[in-house]
């Protein structure tokens, strides 16, 4: 029997984190509890791995971070989704689904004697 | 742009502790709500994020990459450690600044004059046709001569060419507004802008219809430089007329700003058609012969065609017209052995992307030589920063075994040190490109003005700054490379062991001086040969007396005499100079001495026997009294007089010639010159009819190395006598400046509008005939100077520190009753070592060095044994000399603070 939880595969985290933030800004913490509601039920996040993925997608124009003031009135730093983030995780997305389809009907042909 | 995030680090570092601060307090509020007690929330959220040292270093990686981040601390480190120890600084930069200083500056003359393609389209598809054979044919100009119609032929070979374009450089009388002066131009065919692919910043430029003459008046169009500085960029300039050499031409239009002809050495101020020659070249009238010689012909290739393949498509042709020459009227009778010569000639192509310059030709050798000897140069300073470095690496040694001992890689220690010498290169570098400016107005103060001033510039331009970064970074490699090594192949247990110092370090340090000693023998020797061409040169002279003596020239064919006119004019400005009270003496020839240039021919001469003379002879014309203005003697014979001077009736051309000495011990052999019947040409058809009247003393005639065989002729009174004008060469009494206003005027009385063309003394013309002697003496004198003194300073380094390590041994040695003598030539024996091993490679290296430099040397060979043995033993004593000063103090050790001072 699999286990319930498996490793994030490589590559997928900044394609997480877009995802999040694309249904509204958020702090490093909420993308983080996000991540963890996720993980909980599928994959396993490193929470370590998430500000490095933060700061790399906000140098490459994906992300917008500016200081604002959170939900508990401290100040934090809000990140959210740029124009070209939007574009860019449209891109991530049609091309899992094609590699997800690809995946599938691969196993679906060894399937069929 | 990430290289940005450097600048920004604090901020970024900021906001980074306040985000993770901010993740970390909302985690604990979360886990106590969640009923769990504040440490036990603290420990928890900690473990959740995994170290939050190592988040941050991943981070930072994302900001920098991080390579780039440790060379970025380095550099700090670097520039810190620097700041600390200003000398140090100051000598490594110092040494670099020099070093790149001088190669970028004289890179930036092979640059200009060997290197640069010409401004225009495509100059890699240029070629330069050139005769190679026997042309029969007379020619005037300096190379790669060809005929005005050889190059209307090779117009109609467009399988290979996409146009084809002759030219040649002159000087015309200019007058545009004010008073007439003598002014660069080039003569050029109809198809020259077209097929260079430059076009007119106003007007147009020459095209195809100009090579027809015209019917209303001849176009010439102006350089960009010209009609800026001269004519204040007037823009009502087209269709205004010019006067050239006094005949009016209407100014058609102004070239493009970059362009500045197809010769380096000669810009000129204005382009004129070829159609135009008869004016441009006064009494010229031999445009459509195609036995003289005088334009360079290039052409542009097709696309896809090399010169190897258009030079094989020509051939054909080129043998074809050989052959039909020789049938055309008027081809000159010549020997069957000429004639199998001429049948063999075969047209040569060579790429020409910089166009076509005597003055390349000229300096290209001189400059690669200066070239290799700035390369040496900064080769040595490379050596002494490496050196210093080393020293430095000794003194840090603590600092780095300390390092090690933490743990830092050997690669990481290693790449340290080679930030710390890329630095000091990038600040020397930064040091040179602000000195080689000024270093490149002094080299091009070394040329004749006239030619310097317009050809080339000391600007730092972008393939320069390029140029010298490169240089830098290559410099800054090169040093630090050893003390880099050195530190990473230091083992950690070994270094630990020892005391002071590593042993390896000294070892490598005196390779590096005997490297030194090496390349400063090989430059110093180098120098020590140019400045004895130098001496040679000036104290064998031109063979006559220039005290006192000056000369000028005036061309009055160029404005507007007709022959006959012009002859008057020089006859009578000869007669009022003589009379004139501020001189003692004066004579015209009708070329000038000196200038490298001469008129010049084979010569028939009939004894007993006839013979044609081998090479062609110098000749010149000149009037009664030239030798004994010049001070030289006859040795046989008389000189001319005025029964020589007068037009004969019976015959057209002179009747009497005098020869030198050089041409009678050429050509007879030990038989009597006197009467000997001579005439210039050497073809069966050649009359001698011209009785040898005298012999006078060999001098120098185009320079100072030659000593040709020379003929003269009376200039003839009323005669065909001037080409353009005369060369007059006057004693003066008192000063030459008195002189310069009497003759001045007289010539101003004789035609206000006839202008001086030069005016000099002779020691002066002499003088400028070895600008490039004098070029290569002081600079590889400065550079020989300069390299010694490096060595110098490295030398008395390594053997200062060799005694301070050796302190204590040469303590116990005194001690136990050495006498000082002995411990001085304990340190001076590892001198002696390092100045044989230098010697010995540097002697077979100047060997090597005399075949590049033995065109320009005279009166001495590159291997000349006693310049190389006095200049070693010099050499010698000063490097011991430069030993013996710490190698002195190693005497006067007193053993007891030695031995205290562990």
């Amino acid at each position: 029997m699999p286990p319930s939880r498996f490793p994030i595969p490589q590559g997928t985290l900044d394609m997480l984190v877009l995802q999040i933030l694309s249904v509204g800004p958020a702090h490093g913490y909420a993308v983080a509890q996000r991540l963890e509601q996720i993980s909980r039920a599928v994959v396993q996040v490193n929470q370590g791995s998430l500000y490095p993925a933060l700061h790399r997608l906000e140098q490459k124009g994906w992300l917008r971070a500016e200081w604002k003031a959170s939900e508990t009135g401290r100040d934090a730093k809000i990140y959210s989704l740029t124009r070209a983030g939007r574009r860019q995780l449209a891109v991530e997305k049609d091309s899992w689904a094609r590699l997800a389809h690809a995946v599938r009907l691969i196993f679906n042909e060894g399937g069929q004697p | 742009m990430k290289l940005l995030n450097w600048f920004r680090r604090d901020r970024l570092e900021h906001g980074l502790d306040g985000e993770l601060q901010y993740h970390l307090d909302r985690r604990i509020g979360d886990l106590m709500e969640e009923g769990l007690p504040e440490s036990e929330a603290r420990r928890r959220a900690r473990l959740e994020i995994g170290g939050l040292e190592q988040v941050r270093e991943e981070v930072r990686d994302v900001w920098l990459t991080r390579w780039l981040r440790d060379f970025l601390y380095d550099l700090r480190f670097s520039a810190r450690s620097f700041l600390r120890s200003p000398s140090f600084t100051a000598a490594t930069v110092l040494s670099l600044g020099i070093g790149i200083g001088a190669t970028t500056a004289i890179y930036s003359l092979v640059d200009q004059v060997i290197l640069h393609a010409l401004p225009v389209r495509d100059p890699e598809r240029l070629v330069l046709m050139d005769w190679k054979g026997e042309p029969v044919a007379t020619g005037f100009g300096s190379w790669n001569l060809m005929s005005y119609p050889i190059c209307r032929d090779l117009q109609r070979h467009d399988q290979v060419f996409d146009g084809v374009l002759c030219r040649a450089s002159t000087t015309v009388t200019l007058s545009t507004d004010g008073a007439p002066e003598p002014t660069a131009a080039e003569i050029v065919s109809g198809t020259y802008f077209n097929v260079l692919g430059v076009g007119a910043v106003l007007g147009r430029v020459l095209g195809p219809n100009d090579d027809q003459p015209p019917a209303e008046s001849a176009a010439v169009v102006l350089a960009y430089d010209f009609w800026r500085t001269r004519l204040a960029g007037d823009p009502a300039i087209v269709g205004r007329k010019v006067l050239v050499n006094q005949f009016p031409m209407t100014v058609v239009g102004v070239a493009a700003p970059t362009f500045r002809g197809i010769d380096v050495g000669e810009v000129p101020a204005l382009w004129m058609p070829a159609s135009m020659s008869a004016h441009a070249l006064p009494g010229f009238t031999n445009l459509l012969d195609r036995r003289t010689r005088w334009m360079q012909v290039l052409g542009r290739l097709k696309q896809d065609v090399t010169p190897a393949q258009a030079q094989a498509a020509l051939q054909p042709w080129f043998k074809a017209m050989l052959v039909e020459d020789m049938g055309l009227p008027g081809f000159p009778r010549i020997t069957a052995q000429r004639r199998q010569l001429f049948l063999a000639s075969r047209l040569e192509l060579t790429a020409a992307p910089q166009g076509h310059s005597s003055l390349r030709r000229r300096l290209s050798q001189p400059l690669w030589v200066l070239f290799a000897a700035t390369a040496v140069l900064l080769g040595l300073a490379c050596l002494n920063v490496a050196g210093l470095f080393l020293a430095r690496g000794s003194a840090r040694d603590r600092e780095i075994r300390t390092r090690l001992a933490l743990g830092a890689s050997r690669g990481r220690i290693g790449r340290q040190l080679l930030a710390d010498s890329v630095l000091v290169a990038l600040a020397g570098g930064l040091c040179g490109v602000a000195l080689a400016p000024l270093a490149m107005g002094a080299l091009i103060a070394f040329l004749p003005r006239d030619t310097a001033a317009t050809a080339l510039h000391s600007n730092v331009d972008v393939r320069l700054l390029a140029f010298a970064f490169l240089v830098a970074v290559a410099a800054g490699l090169l040093s630090g490379l050893a003390p880099a090594l050195q530190a990473g192949r230091r083992s950690l247990a070994s270094s630990l062991r020892e005391r002071t110092g590593s042993g390896g370090g000294v070892r490598l340090r005196k390779v590096i001086v005997a490297a030194q000693i090496a390349l400063s023998l090989v430059l110093v020797i180098g120098a020590v040969l140019f400045a004895r061409t130098l001496t040679v040169l000036l104290a064998k002279g031109p063979g006559f007396d220039t005290t006192s003596l000056i000369s000028f020239g005036i061309e009055p064919r160029r404005s507007g005499y007709a022959p006959l006119a012009a002859s008057r004019l020089v006859f009578r400005i000869h007669d009022q100079v003589r009379a004139a009270p501020t001189t003692s003496a004066s004579a015209v020839a009708r070329y000038p001495l000196l200038t490298g240039g001469s008129w010049n021919n084979q010569m028939t001469i009939q004894t007993d026997r006839r013979i044609a003379t081998d090479r062609e002879a110098n000749l010149n014309a000149v009037t009664p009294g030239f030798f004994s203005t010049l001070g030289t003697r006859i040795v046989a014979g008389r000189d001319f007089d005025e029964r020589d001077t007068h037009a004969g009736a019976g015959q057209a051309g002179p009747r009497t010639a005098i020869v030198n000495e050089a041409f009678v011990s050429r050509y007879f052999a030990g038989r009597n010159p006197l009467g000997a019947l001579i005439c210039v040409g050497s073809g069966p058809d050649a009359q001698p009819n011209i009785e040898v009247v005298g012999v006078v003393a060999t001098f120098s005639y185009r320079g100072l190395r030659e000593e040709s065989e020379q003929a003269f002729f009376p200039m003839l009174d009323g005669g065909e006598g001037v080409d353009v004008g005369g060369a007059f060469y006057v004693k003066v009494r008192g000063t030459p400046e008195e002189a310069a206003q009497s003759i001045r005027s007289i010539v101003h009385d004789a035609d206000p509008a006839l202008p001086i063309t030069y005016f000099r003394t002779v020691n002066e013309q002499v003088s400028r005939s070895l600008n490039t002697e004098r070029i290569l003496a002081t600079l590889s004198g400065g550079f020989g100077a300069l390299a010694l003194l490096l060595s110098l300073v490295g030398l008395s380094g390594v053997m200062s520190f060799v005694v301070s390590q050796r302190t204590r041994e040469i303590g116990i040695r005194i001690a136990l009753g050495a006498r000082g003598s002995s411990a001085v030539w304990l340190v001076l024996r590892d001198a002696v070592a390092m100045i044989a091993a230098g010697t010995a490679v540097a002697l077979p290296c100047v060997w090597a060095f005399g075949r590049l430099v033995e065109s320009q040397l005279f009166g001495v060979t590159p291997t000349d044994p006693a310049t190389i043995a006095a200049t070693t033993l010099v050499l010698t004593a000063v490097a011991l000399g430069a030993a013996l000063v710490p190698a002195y103090g190693a005497s006067t050790v007193n053993p007891v603070d030695a031995l205290r001072a562990e």
